[in-house]
């Protein structure tokens, strides 16, 4: 085996996109299954879930972007545009659910007063409940999410890409490795988290050592099966 | 850009909205996905009822299966068989919908079954008439979900994505189980199976596993459910996916991405800028319309 800087560069263009992935995946406002009963802030699905439907709808865009350009940086934005698309359209329309046809205005549980909006969020939070729906800080910060996810998927795949040129093989495995990067920070939120306001973010550094090694060790492993070194 | 990739374009968005919407009522049928869990709840906490009760898994990954399978199997078909992409499409979602089929009635059959202490019951007639419902919405997901694969990679068409159709078909499916899961599945979640409290509340963390499960008139079942949610959930979720297909690659058919990249990419930040100022605007006219919770007794002002 030959590590020669081409694979090593790849290798490490595998572990900034895992980390994108990992890092991206605590901005998505999930509330799991307690939003699904407007119990919970954000959106009513799973972390892995939607972050897995957001990056890898960017990960179509990116491939797209692939078979008609080697710009690296194109690339990787058309991935998080892609995803930052998906993810904005699903919180829009999930936010209409929760306004027309659930009957609750979006509102956070974990701040006194919306970071970005400056907006008092307390007097809408319903009873028995720990807020519901989408508001603008974590409508901004899934925003911010999606991109991350869709880039570090899209920097992944073209990693992968530059080594066999084959669309089907590099597609699968960065589908791979962004599945264990988005598992693993799932594992560091437990369940639910807001956005970037939530106290759970703070335990980013954690997931970032994780998806560090995680990346890693796949990486070296995606690189030597798909025909590098 | 040329009429013939607009059109395909417009057809592509089309299906995703009855993909969305049939992918959402499925899921209602079924009661599949985070609702579930207060299906599952409910027996033990004294309610036994007469709704369909499957988590075959997340939607995401389900959906990514059938869409997966229904393409493998059109993909065999059309380059093994020379058959016609209209009726290997339609074969191959006759296949995903046998796997679907065979999920929901174990996953019915075991969840039920399990649940015996709390004197919940296994229901034939149910399950003679739900499973069919639910393939039928599963037959129509794949389908959509396939076509559209289709359209993006058939070599005589304009689109000619490099991903394999089978890849394309399992994002899109996996797409698909997550927008279904975010956004029809809460007016099931959060309305359909709590309507004996007040509209305009979220659920009562007290109140878990209350669903309702006296109908209109007699025992509601889950076509019940599916009839309420196809009122606005269904095509809700329809609609977001049907937006996320056709915004995803309206901006790459308007624009050239080989020789107009840039602009492709600056006109989906424009869409993301336009997507966040119109969230804002719903938050703020919800909070106007409905107003602070009268019993709160905070500190905080509205």
């Amino acid at each position: 085996m030959i590590l020669d800087t081409n694979t090593i560069l790849y290798i490490v263009e595998i572990v900034i996109g895992g980390l994108l992935v990992g890092v991206g995946v605590h901005f998505v406002p999930v509330g799991g299954a307690p939003a699904a009963m407007a119990q919970a802030t954000g959106v009513g699905t799973g972390t892995v879930q939607l972050a897995a439907g957001s990056g890898l709808t960017g990960l179509l865009s990116a491939g797209l972007m692939m078979a008609v350009t080697d710009n690296i940086l194109l690339i990787v934005l058309s991935g998080a545009v892609g995803a930052m698309i998906m993810i904005d359209a699903t919180m829009i329309v999930g936010n209409w659910v929760y306004i027309y046809g659930v009957g609750v205005p979006p509102v956070s549980a974990k701040v006194d007063y919306d970071p970005i909006t400056k907006e008092p969020q307390p007097p809408y939070i319903s009873n028995g409940t720990v807020g519901h729906g989408i508001p603008t800080v974590s409508f901004v910060s899934g925003t911010i999410g999606g991109f991350l996810g869709g880039a570090g998927g899209s920097l992944i795949y073209y990693a992968l890409m530059s080594i066999n040129h084959d669309p089907g093989l590099s597609g699968m495995f960065a589908i791979g490795i962004f599945v264990v990067n988005a598992v693993l920070a799932s594992y560091n939120i437990q369940g639910t988290i807001e956005g970037f306001h939530d106290p759970k973010f703070k335990r980013v550094p954690k997931a970032f050592q994780a998806c560090l090694i995680a990346s890693l060790v796949v990486g070296i492993i995606a690189v030597l099966i798909t025909g590098g070194a | 850009m040329d009429m013939v990739s607009m059109g395909l374009l417009a057809a592509m968005g089309a299906l995703a909205t009855v993909a969305g919407a049939s992918e959402d009522i499925e899921s209602d049928v079924g009661s599949q996905s985070n609702p579930n869990s207060q299906v599952q709840l409910a027996a033990q906490v004294g309610h036994t009822h007469r709704i369909y009760n499957k988590a075959i898994s997340g939607e995401p990954p389900s959906n990514a299966l059938y869409a997966a399978i229904a393409a493998v199997t059109a993909s065999v078909l059309m380059s093994g068989y020379d058959m016609s992409a209209f009726f290997a499409i339609a074969i191959g979602a006759l296949v995903a919908t046998l796997f679907n089929g065979i999920y929901s009635v174990t996953a019915y059959l075991g969840r039920n079954t399990s649940q015996a202490r709390f004197d919940q019951y296994v229901y034939l007639d149910i399950l003679r008439t739900h499973t069919p419902t639910i393939m039928a919405h599963a037959y129509i997901t794949a389908f959509c979900v396939v076509s559209i694969s289709y359209i993006m990679t058939a070599s005589w068409l304009p689109i000619q994505h490099p991903f394999p159709m089978p890849l394309v078909a399992f994002i899109w499916g996996l797409a698909i189980g997550a927008i279904g899961s975010s956004t029809g599945d809460v007016h099931y979640g959060a309305e359909r199976e709590f309507q004996s409290y007040a509209f305009g509340a979220g659920l009562n963390a007290a109140n878990s596993g209350d669903v309702v499960t006296k109908a209109e008139a007699g025992i509601r079942n889950s076509i019940d459910n599916a009839w309420f949610c196809a009122k606005f959930g269904g095509p809700a979720t329809g609609m977001a996916f049907g937006l996320t297909v056709f915004l995803d690659n309206w901006r790459a058919t308007i624009f050239d991405p080989a020789t107009q990249g840039v602009l492709v990419i600056l006109t989906g930040f424009v869409i993301v800028v336009l997507f966040n100022i119109y969230n804002r605007i719903l938050e703020t006219r919800a909070r106007k319309r409905y107003g602070p919770y009268p019993e709160y007794a905070g500190d905080i002002k509205a």
